[in-house]
């Protein structure tokens, strides 16, 4: 957007299929772009029809984070990973949503499958411990990234469940 | 949705809430945008980007931009739309609470206007008025999320 | 030539916890029905705009002497508002608010809070009052009233996870609201305590 000329994209020419991965093209995410596509059959063609100005840094879905889940006898730990930005080849650089995001924070959801109750907890580093809990117990978690500035957010993850170790005090 | 942060320009430090002008601007971008035909220039990103101004030089053009905005564009943006109206009135009125924040940072020289930043500023007040003043208006609050990102 | 109806009196703004209220006595016009339109200005209309007026289409024409204006109060600036009758082709002078409203002054209340003990877990229950809100939540031990421990809760989201607890001394919560539109905080609500009690919630 604003510069003023349109890009071809090679690889979604001729296509017949409904969509096209333009992530290389939109990159970065500190510039704005407008998409166009237009269809054609037996020589006939439609008129190019245009997105609405596209904003990498808002107009992105965030996926949920990674969970892992690891227990000792009274208390849980969790270790939360956050998506990383879209990279052009596997060897490239990892860039986490929290360099894009500097205000990125989770929500976390403990669940004690045996009494039902669900706990919040709102952090900003990626590993949290939930200590004294009950041996022998399942717990649930799950977890959401919050983006204040700009307001985004992700859907909560799937549900991790593991359960404290049994009491390991025997008379 | 905690949105109050405090911005460093600089020396100058200030803190300033932008969900409100976020949500305001969330809620018509895609009517004002749509307003704009024009791919083919920026207000505010071609040919400098915001990006590229150095930290040192962030209160100035922050400065300039909120009066740009408050001076020039948000007068003429009326529409016939009496939703899209009353949200460019909270974002105008959300600015001048910001450029009575930042007045501050000015009065005590903390916001000072280097030579590279009075060009970049010119350059956008020569985007302006390389269009009329309706469609220069429309794209400059169309562009509004370009200002905010750079902020933020 | 119809005669004027009379200008709508009274006008004021009751505001609480940033929702705005605004509401002015009944024209009272026998057998007819009065209706009522509402107009705000804020600064930048007044000072950059020529003074201009922005209509609030949820209350036009209204038959209600209240009408919700929070969602146009939505910067910290002096807002004026005005209040005009109609009655089939009659029309009243617009009744402007005496002085201006700026939701800085609006009334923030303590917050409603259930403190929770759950096994050694302290939480807290709070109430929803809105994106505009945050929570600032106090905890200590009794006793070592010193050494308060602070938590800023951003999102209601029920049930909020404070600390853990040791088991036998009692662990005192108060909360308050903080409005960072405004930079402003109400007042803390009242002291709940509780205590660990194995896995059972116990109540003081």
């Amino acid at each position: 957007y604003g510069v003023g000329k349109w890009i071809r994209k090679p690889e979604c020419r001729n296509i017949n299929r409904t969509w096209c991965d333009l992530s290389s093209e939109t990159s970065d995410y500190e510039e704005q772009y407008y998409a166009s596509v237009k269809a054609f059959l037996n020589g006939m063609c439609s008129d190019w029809i245009e997105t609405t100005r596209f904003n990498p840094l808002t107009d992105t879905k965030i996926d949920p984070p990674m969970v892992s889940v690891s227990s000792t006898e009274k208390s849980i730990s969790i270790i939360l990973t956050a998506p990383e930005k879209w990279k052009r080849s596997p060897e490239g650089e990892s860039i986490s949503l929290l360099q894009v995001y500097p205000g990125l924070q989770y929500n976390v959801s403990v669940l004690n499958k045996k009494t039902k109750k669900r706990w919040w907890f709102s952090i900003s580093n990626t590993t949290l411990v939930v200590p004294w809990l009950e041996p022998g117990t399942a717990y649930c978690v799950s977890a959401q990234i919050r983006v204040t500035t700009p307001l985004l957010h992700s859907g909560f993850s799937k549900e991790y469940c593991i359960a404290t170790l049994k009491d390991s005090v025997t008379f | 949705t905690a949105g109050n942060r405090i911005f460093h320009f600089g020396h100058c430090r200030v803190s300033m809430s932008m969900t409100e002008i976020r949500l305001g601007f969330t809620a018509i971008k895609a009517n004002i945008q749509a307003r704009d035909p024009i791919r083919t220039l920026s207000i505010l990103s071609h040919p400098h980007s915001l990006h590229k101004v150095k930290s040192s030089d962030g209160c100035c053009i922050t400065h300039h931009l909120f009066n740009f905005y408050v001076d020039k564009v948000f007068k003429h943006c009326k529409t016939e739309d009496s939703f899209i109206n009353r949200k460019i009135s909270s974002i105008a009125n959300s600015f001048l609470s910001m450029k009575r924040k930042l007045r501050q940072c000015h009065e005590q020289n903390k916001c000072m206007c280097e030579e590279e930043s009075t060009e970049k500023f010119k350059q956008i007040l020569a985007n302006y008025e390389g269009l009329n003043v309706t469609s220069a208006a429309i794209k400059s609050l169309g562009e509004l999320d370009i200002l905010l990102d750079w902020m933020e | 030539e119809d005669a004027l109806l009379p200008t709508p009196q009274n006008i004021s703004i009751l505001s609480t916890n940033m929702k705005h209220f605004l509401s002015w006595s009944p024209v009272i016009v026998q057998g007819e029905t009065v209706r009522y339109s509402v107009e705000f200005q804020g600064e930048y209309e007044r000072d950059y705009a020529n003074e201009s007026w922005i209509p609030i289409c949820e209350c036009s024409l209204i038959t209600a002497t209240v009408c919700n204006i929070t969602e146009d109060i939505s910067a910290t600036v002096a807002y004026n508002l005005r209040v005009r009758a109609d009655v089939g082709t009659r029309r009243s002078e617009w009744g402007t608010m005496k002085g201006f409203f700026n939701r800085i002054t609006t009334s923030l209340t303590p917050p409603l809070m259930k403190v929770i003990a759950d096994g050694y877990h302290l939480l807290v229950e709070l109430e929803d009052m809105g994106p505009a809100f945050q929570f600032c939540v106090l905890y200590w031990k009794k006793g070592q009233e010193s050494r308060v421990q602070q938590k800023v809760v951003k999102e209601v989201s029920s049930v909020v996870h404070l600390d853990t607890m040791e088991a036998g001394p009692d662990y005192c919560v108060k909360a308050q609201t903080y409005v960072e539109a405004i930079n402003r905080s109400s007042s803390f609500s009242q002291t709940q305590c509780v205590r660990a009690q194995g896995g059972t919630s116990m109540w003081l």
